[in-house]
């Protein structure tokens, strides 16, 4: 090891963490691939059936396949479940990402003030962030128990949620989204203070000499050069939005009640047939998703890097 | 003229009384436009009351039910009684202990995986020079972001069955409901984020140091082992806190990775779930029990949110 040249010592420290990642990330996604292509053998137990193209594919958007699940959002059965899962995982994402940028840049401008107290305003706002997911969705679980939670009559009463918000597509889709953003707005705080911490504090001092206003320094001076941080932020935040799937589980709301993209996958593997060549169409499907989602990201992010370059 | 006599003094005290809050309230407003940090401590004040009630409250609620007793369906906000039983009787019923444990050696096993794995990238990444670095690191980026989804259903049949992996090595034996199964997806997920903290703080520390240990005759792991990896010790703190978080609060592996039973080292994703399906109506063991997770987490985040906010702001998004 002593005698080895710097990219090959390099390429040795590198070894271990790329064999854990291509074990685990790469060689699945490969595997996912190749099993898409033949056929759900219901009877062989989830082993998989001939080769049979893109039948898979086609099934799933065309909703062609009687043995998936019917109980999703409409259950006429005429829209396809893979539209479906999309519908929910997309609005899903969009309402809790805008959401918790939101939150969490205010959070993260009060995290940047120095007041008494500071420490513990700190901790509140990290501590929804580091519960257990089973635990937040325990929570608002026990808050909206028909005929027990504290927020399940009053909500009824206003003609905001029916008797049994738990088991109603509308209504767990807000009590998921609630949970969602009550716990990671901490971490997007975090990402974000991250932004606000690294921009020059000179900047400030040119803005007071010049007059500026308390909207223009927050204008022309933190929100440009937090825009990058902040993109990051959203990317990570959105990557984990189209993931969504504990909060279902654990509030009790349930894959049949509100499909997100990943229920989609369980649901053809553990349903009543395990249908292992549909389950792997749609993992890829939910690559091919999340793939654009990153491209649009980075063109964003390469964009206002450019713009900040020459300045 | 009585009643003259009575209403005037009455409505001109009323007037005064309005005059006095008007010019009190355009001296607040003067107060704070001449003085913005007396506006921002309102602020302050005004927005950690809405943080108490967002944060703590939920938590609170935990409380009130778990203090309420069983069969009893109108949860009092403010408890009648302080009975405690819930919280010994969850230990009773299930074997809670063995669900706690479980979490927490899932969570320390993946930090270390982490630290020492990532230690070694993240100091070929901070402090080397080799081809492909950028593709490299990009590549790591990228499977950060894959959805777990996508990788689960060959991860599940092989770890249900010795399978030939890529071909080239077969697993020794069936690794579902073992500790394995859990452990190596999440450390491949949390990996990523722990190698861009101890890339940016290994590649602070000055050449200078590390050659001097390296002329004393130290080896060159030893030279990162015992220079680097202590010279960055806040960064390695910090990526060591935000894995184990991480791993404590994980859902998708725990819960399909794992059997329901705490001796198929089920972790408290299912121990918590198993009072909310077999117990359904004992909502106070199921507070109690949240509750009494939650503590190692709460605990870690009180002692280490400086750690947590300045590891995460010198780090992570440096590059």
């Amino acid at each position: 090891m002593e005698n080895l040249s710097e990219q090959a010592y390099a390429y040795l420290l590198l070894a271990p963490a790329f064999a854990l990642l291509v074990v685990i990330a790469f060689w699945p996604l490969f595997e996912a691939l190749r099993m898409s292509f033949f056929a759900d053998d219901v009877l062989g137990g989830g082993k998989l059936g001939e080769f049979t193209g893109l039948t898979n594919y086609v099934q799933l958007l065309t909703n062609n396949n009687a043995l998936a699940p019917a109980t999703f959002l409409d259950p006429s059965f005429e829209v396809p479940i893979l539209q479906q899962a999309l519908f929910m995982t997309l609005l899903f994402a969009i309402i809790t990402v805008v959401g918790e940028t939101l939150l969490g840049f205010a959070y993260a401008m009060l995290m940047k003030k120095d007041f008494r107290g500071r420490r513990w305003v700190r901790v509140l706002i990290i501590l929804p962030w580091s519960i257990p997911i089973v635990i937040q969705g325990m929570i608002f679980f026990l808050m909206f128990r028909p005929g027990f939670g504290l927020l399940t009559e009053p909500l009824q009463q206003l003609g905001i949620f029916s008797s049994i918000p738990l088991n109603t597509t509308f209504d767990g889709f807000v009590i998921v989204t609630v949970t969602d953003i009550w716990k990671t707005s901490a971490f997007m705080a975090l990402l974000i203070l991250a932004g606000l911490e690294s921009v020059n504090q000179d900047l400030y001092e040119v803005a007071d000499v010049m007059g500026a206003s308390t909207w223009q320094r927050f204008r022309y001076i933190t929100f440009p050069l937090v825009f990058p941080a902040l993109m990051v932020a959203m990317l990570f935040r959105t990557m984990g939005a189209l993931r969504v799937y504990g909060v279902i589980e654990s509030t009790s709301v349930g894959c049949t009640t509100l499909p997100s993209m990943t229920c989609l996958v369980t649901q053809l593997m553990f349903g009543s047939s395990a249908l292992y060549g549909s389950a792997a169409a749609a993992s890829v499907l939910i690559a091919v998703v999340v793939g654009l989602f990153i491209s649009v990201y980075l063109v964003f992010i390469r964009r206002s890097d450019q713009e900040l370059g020459p300045a | 003229m009585s009643i003259d006599a009575q209403d005037h003094p009455d409505s001109e005290t009323y007037d005064e009384d309005e005059d006095e809050d008007r010019t009190r309230i355009q001296q607040w407003a003067r107060d704070w436009i001449e003085h913005p940090n007396k506006a921002y401590a309102v602020m302050g004040v005004f927005g950690a009351g809405v943080l108490l009630t967002t944060t703590l409250f939920p938590l609170y609620w935990l409380f009130a039910v778990a203090m309420t007793p069983p069969g009893q369906s109108d949860i009092p906000l403010i408890p009648a009684t302080f009975d405690f039983s819930a919280f010994i009787v969850i230990f009773q019923r299930i074997p809670f202990a063995r669900y706690m444990f479980n979490s927490l050696f899932y969570a320390v096993s993946v930090t270390l995986i982490v630290l020492v794995v990532g230690s070694l990238a993240g100091y070929a990444f901070g402090r080397l020079r080799f081809k492909g670095k950028k593709v490299l690191l990009f590549s790591l980026l990228l499977i950060s972001f894959f959805p777990p989804a996508t990788l689960f259903l060959p991860l599940f049949q092989a770890f249900n069955q010795q399978i030939k992996m890529l071909g080239l090595f077969t697993l020794p034996v069936e690794i579902y409901q073992t500790p394995a199964a859990v452990i190596t997806p999440i450390s491949a997920f949390a990996m990523p984020l722990a190698i861009f903290i101890l890339t940016t703080f290994y590649s602070q520390i000055p050449d200078g140091l590390e050659d001097a240990a390296r002329i004393e005759g130290t080896t060159r792991l030893g030279a990162l082992f015992r220079v680097v990896v202590p010279l960055s010790a806040p960064g390695v703190a910090t990526a060591g806190i935000l894995t184990f978080i991480t791993t404590y609060v994980e859902f998708f592996f725990s819960f399909l990775m794992t059997g329901d039973q705490a001796s198929e080292w089920a972790p408290i994703v299912n121990g918590v779930l198993a009072f909310q399906t077999r117990y359904t109506v004992r909502y106070d063991l199921q507070a109690a029990a949240s509750l009494v997770a939650i503590i190692p987490v709460a605990i870690l985040v009180v002692v280490a949110q400086e750690k947590i906010i300045s590891g995460l702001t010198q780090g992570a998004l440096k590059e």
